[in-house]
């Protein structure tokens, strides 16, 4: 059940599944470990479509289109919320140079 | 228009204008000029008096039930008044004598400010409303609540001079004895209502049903109930009764309260609030007459009592602590009475002993009053000649109070001697040897008294070299007490055995009668005590000088046999020791310390809580990952479990 | 042919990814992200999904990558520290990812496949198919969607105005 016929050879869908686990965690050690606003906003990016590359194998095994059009609902998603986290970090921009995150910690205690 | 003026509404009258006096006085009287405190204080008592008097002549006997109170389950508490000649004699004696008082401490209190003369006024109109409801009430229930209101009374006037530390400690103290007492009597009213499941005096009573009983004066009463749990409540109720009179071994309070005003120590301590003890044993007389025991417990309480009180007599040289000695060992006498069920004969004792105490305070308080409130005897000397009016009138009171023929007070205490001795068994002769031998100590140190203040020569430390005497609003409620202990002998000289005897016929349908005669010997044993005592009164001129012989004996006297220190040392320093420890030991550390630490360890919590708002979005991250991991490990072992 | 055009494709991913968690400079790791992107569309286009693939190359890697370089032009390179200042943090990173990663494979080997939904293979991933089930089945996510944007647009443009009053 799990085996795709692409192309005229056998692929397994668990391939697509474990490379979209190894994109989603490298962007989540992104996150979590850089300190550049910019390039934590990147690595959300880069979970967002792992997200997505899961979306649309799992359309293709059970051959359902809905995988296909949430998808591109997150795509969507994905690009607004690109736009407003930009938006707001060019905002803070104006006030002072954030080069690292930590220096953003007013709201402690 | 018949039911404002029937016996019902009339009897309620009789408790609402003290109360309404009161509340008029409380509320506006201290603002108002000092002519209507005059007015309105006085004439609630006399109102009231009047009203007393129409119950009186009308013969009313009844039972009135106003409305229900509490009705819970079984427990049924109406307010109604027992109006029998108990009450309306107990009435007389509260109203008559009360406003006798009341009327006279118009003058007396005539120098305290407005608002404080008021406020007299309102506390003894306070008093007596309590008092007759304490009298008049039918129940259990009114009758404690009487009860613990003639407490408060008499701690509101014995304070009265409130910035007197002294005067603030005996109300204390005489206020925390009679606590005591309400808690005894509370305790019996609750042994009653279990067993009878009844308040009302009348539905107690009849249930203790009719039928022969040896040795019991009535020969009313063979109890269908348990006649243990009757000893109990009875001992509870004596609690109460011992309490209230001053009597051994509750009697510590009464000296001390002569710290008030003398109209209050003639009133409250002299006629009224320390006789409800022995009205409280009267009114319980079906309930005695079956519990044997508390009956002579009774008896011999009053006898030693009165014998007590009447040994520190001797010594005393204020002259109102003299007279208070006197009262506990005259109370004394009517425990002694109505303990070996002479009922009717402890209650003429009451009469003539509020006729000649108040006598006798009053007298002294214009005594006081001349000496610019100076009341150590030994500072008198020589009045007979400056206060001729006064002394003529003390005389009266002393002559009365030793028992000298033709004064009321020997027909009363020569009534109770006599019964007591002519008594079937054993205890009527103890006791009437003790009381006989008070007699004897009573006639010495009521000598001893006039002869220091009255006879002689003036003393060298007297503060006043010309006193004057009372004016006539004092002196006038002072003679006609005088008079009536000339006089009120004579409506009861039972005690001779021959001769009107109005007062027990009057109260025998209340408390019934005796049912032995008093013999011959008795009359004449009577007749040879009240010579001896009258011949130490005379005597005691010549005896002064026996307490250099005994000084151990003087030292216990004048310590009052060390009650006082006893009584601190047992109760009052073990209280203060629990007191301090709990406030110490318990409360400070433990209940304190809880409802602190409550809120010290939540602000800690809450500092230590802070910390995890370290402001590092990183952190927060790193949190909200390793709760989504946590979640997925859940998820996990629930699926494969 | 097409397991060699995955394993192309998977391992340029992943090299792409790791790319953009290791540059120290952003500018580097915007592009890593874009050959990561591209790197998707072609997995996308071997899962049969032709739309998507062309979205993600022309939305994604070309409108969003596109703004994120701009920002970065607007806001100047900025070169990362070399030490951060929360020293436990790397390391319980590390720990969760790997405990991350090993949950995942745990629940990729627990999967339990079921027959596809349909057979016909003939109009899945076309535009057809994706046009019919967004204007039909799920018009209002797809309205929704549309407002979202509008949304994003106005705050957008509200946030990165310059304030003229002050100063």
């Amino acid at each position: 059940m799990s085996t795709l016929n692409i192309g005229g050879s056998q692929l397994d869908t668990s391939w697509f599944l474990l490379l979209g686990a190894v994109l989603f965690t490298i962007g989540a050690a992104g996150v979590l470990v850089r300190r550049n606003p910019l390039v934590i906003l990147i690595c959300i990016e880069l979970m967002l479509n792992a997200v997505n590359l899961t979306l649309v194998t799992f359309a293709r095994q059970l051959q359902n289109i809905e995988g296909q059009l949430f998808a591109l609902m997150a795509m969507t998603v994905a690009a607004a919320e690109a736009v407003v986290g930009l938006a707001i970090l060019v905002d803070i921009f104006h006030t002072r140079d954030v080069e690292d995150v930590d220096d953003l910690s007013e709201l402690k205690g | 228009m018949s039911t404002l003026t029937s016996p019902q509404t009339i009897a309620l009258l009789v408790l609402l204008f003290p109360a309404a006096g009161a509340l008029l006085l409380a509320g506006r009287g201290w603002r108002l000029p000092r002519r209507f405190t005059v007015i309105v204080g006085p004439v609630a008592v006399w109102a009231s008096f009047i009203c007393t008097l129409n119950l009186f002549l009308n013969k009313v006997n009844a039972d009135f039930t106003y409305w229900t109170w509490i009705k819970s389950g079984s427990l049924d508490v109406p307010f109604n008044l027992l109006v029998d000649n108990l009450s309306i004699f107990m009435c007389l004696v509260i109203t008559g004598v009360g406003g006798l008082i009341v009327t006279y401490s118009v003058g007396y209190m005539a120098h305290e400010d407005g608002p404080s003369y008021a406020r007299f006024f309102a506390y003894m109109d306070i008093f007596i409303f309590s008092m007759l409801l304490l009298v008049l009430a039918g129940n259990f229930v009114f009758l404690i609540i009487g009860w613990a209101m003639v407490g408060l009374s008499s701690y509101l006037l014995i304070g009265f001079w409130y910035q007197r530390r002294s005067a603030v400690l005996a109300a204390r103290k005489a206020f925390v004895m009679n606590v005591i007492g309400d808690a005894g009597m509370i305790l019996g009213a609750f042994v009653l209502f279990v067993q009878f499941h009844s308040v009302t005096f009348q539905a107690v009573f009849r249930a203790i049903s009719i039928g022969p009983n040896n040795g019991c004066l009535e020969c009313r009463a063979v109890p269908i109930a348990d006649s243990g749990s009757l000893e109990l409540a009875a001992f509870l109720l004596l609690v109460g009764a011992v309490a209230k009179s001053a009597q051994l071994p509750l009697h510590t309070w009464l000296p001390d309260a002569m710290e008030g005003p003398t109209p209050v120590s003639a009133l409250i301590h002299a006629a009224t609030m320390v006789t409800a003890g022995v009205y409280l044993v009267a009114r319980m007389h079906p309930i005695y007459d079956v519990a044997t025991y508390a009956h002579d417990a009774v008896a011999i309480i009053g006898a030693v009592t009165a014998l007590f009180a009447a040994t520190i007599a001797i010594v005393q040289t204020d002259i109102k602590r003299v007279l208070a000695y006197s009262t506990m060992s005259q109370i004394g006498y009517m425990f002694l009475a109505v303990g070996i069920g002479a009922y009717s004969a402890g209650l003429f004792h009451l009469l003539s002993h509020a006729f000649f105490k108040a006598l006798l305070f009053m007298a002294a308080g214009n005594v006081i009053h001349a000496m610019h409130d100076e009341q150590d005897m030994r500072k008198y000397g020589g009045l007979w000649r400056q206060l001729r009016p006064t002394s003529i009138m003390f005389l009266v009171g002393c002559l009365s109070l030793v028992g000298v023929i033709p004064f009321v007070g020997f027909f009363s205490k020569e009534q109770i001697l006599g019964l007591a001795f002519s008594r079937p068994g054993t205890l009527g002769l103890v006791v009437w040897g003790v009381g006989a031998l008070t007699a004897l100590l009573t006639g010495f140190y009521t000598g001893r008294m006039w002869w220091l203040a009255f006879a002689g020569k003036p003393s060298p430390q007297r503060p006043v070299e010309h006193p004057h005497e009372a004016p006539m609003v004092m002196l006038v409620p002072v003679g006609i007490l005088a008079v009536l202990a000339v006089v009120g002998g004579f409506i009861q000289t039972r005690a001779l055995g021959i001769g009107p005897s109005a007062v027990s016929d009057f109260l025998a349908s209340s408390v019934g009668s005796v049912h032995w005669e008093e013999s011959t010997a008795a009359v004449v044993v009577g007749l040879v005590t009240m010579l001896v005592a009258a011949g130490l009164f005379v005597g005691a001129l010549r005896m002064r000088p026996w307490s250099a012989s005994f000084p151990w004996a003087q030292r216990l006297l004048e310590r009052k046999y060390y009650f006082d220190e006893i009584y601190n040392a047992a109760f009052v320093r073990p209280m203060d020791a629990i007191a301090g420890f709990g406030d110490r030991d318990i409360e400070q550390p433990l209940i304190n310390g809880a409802v602190m630490e409550t809120g010290i360890a939540t602000s800690a919590s809450a500092a230590g809580l802070s910390l995890t708002q370290s402001g590092y979005f990183r952190n927060y991250v790193l949190v909200f990952v390793g709760g989504a991991v946590v979640a997925v490990i859940v998820i996990l072992i629930r699926a494969s479990a | 042919m097409a397991i060699a055009i995955f394993f192309i494709a998977a391992a340029l991913a992943i090299l792409g990814a790791i790319g953009v968690v290791t540059f120290r400079e952003p500018i580097r790791c915007v592009l890593s992200l874009v050959v990561v992107m591209l790197a998707l569309s072609v997995l996308f286009l071997l899962l049969s999904a032709q739309f998507v693939f062309v979205v993600q190359i022309i939305v994604y890697a070309g409108a969003v990558m596109v703004l994120f370089l701009f920002v970065i032009a607007l806001l100047g390179p900025a070169r990362e520290a070399a030490r951060g200042r929360l020293r436990f943090q790397s390391w319980l990173s590390a720990l969760f990812m790997l405990v991350l990663l090993i949950l995942m494979w745990t629940m990729l080997q627990g999967i339990q496949y079921r027959q596809p939904d349909s057979t016909d293979m003939s109009v899945f991933g076309t535009v057809q198919s994706i046009a019919v089930g967004l204007f039909t089945t799920y018009l209002y996510p797809f309205e929704l969607t549309s407002i979202l944007l509008l949304t994003a647009a106005i705050g957008a443009i509200y946030l990165s105005r310059r304030q003229i009053d002050d100063k």
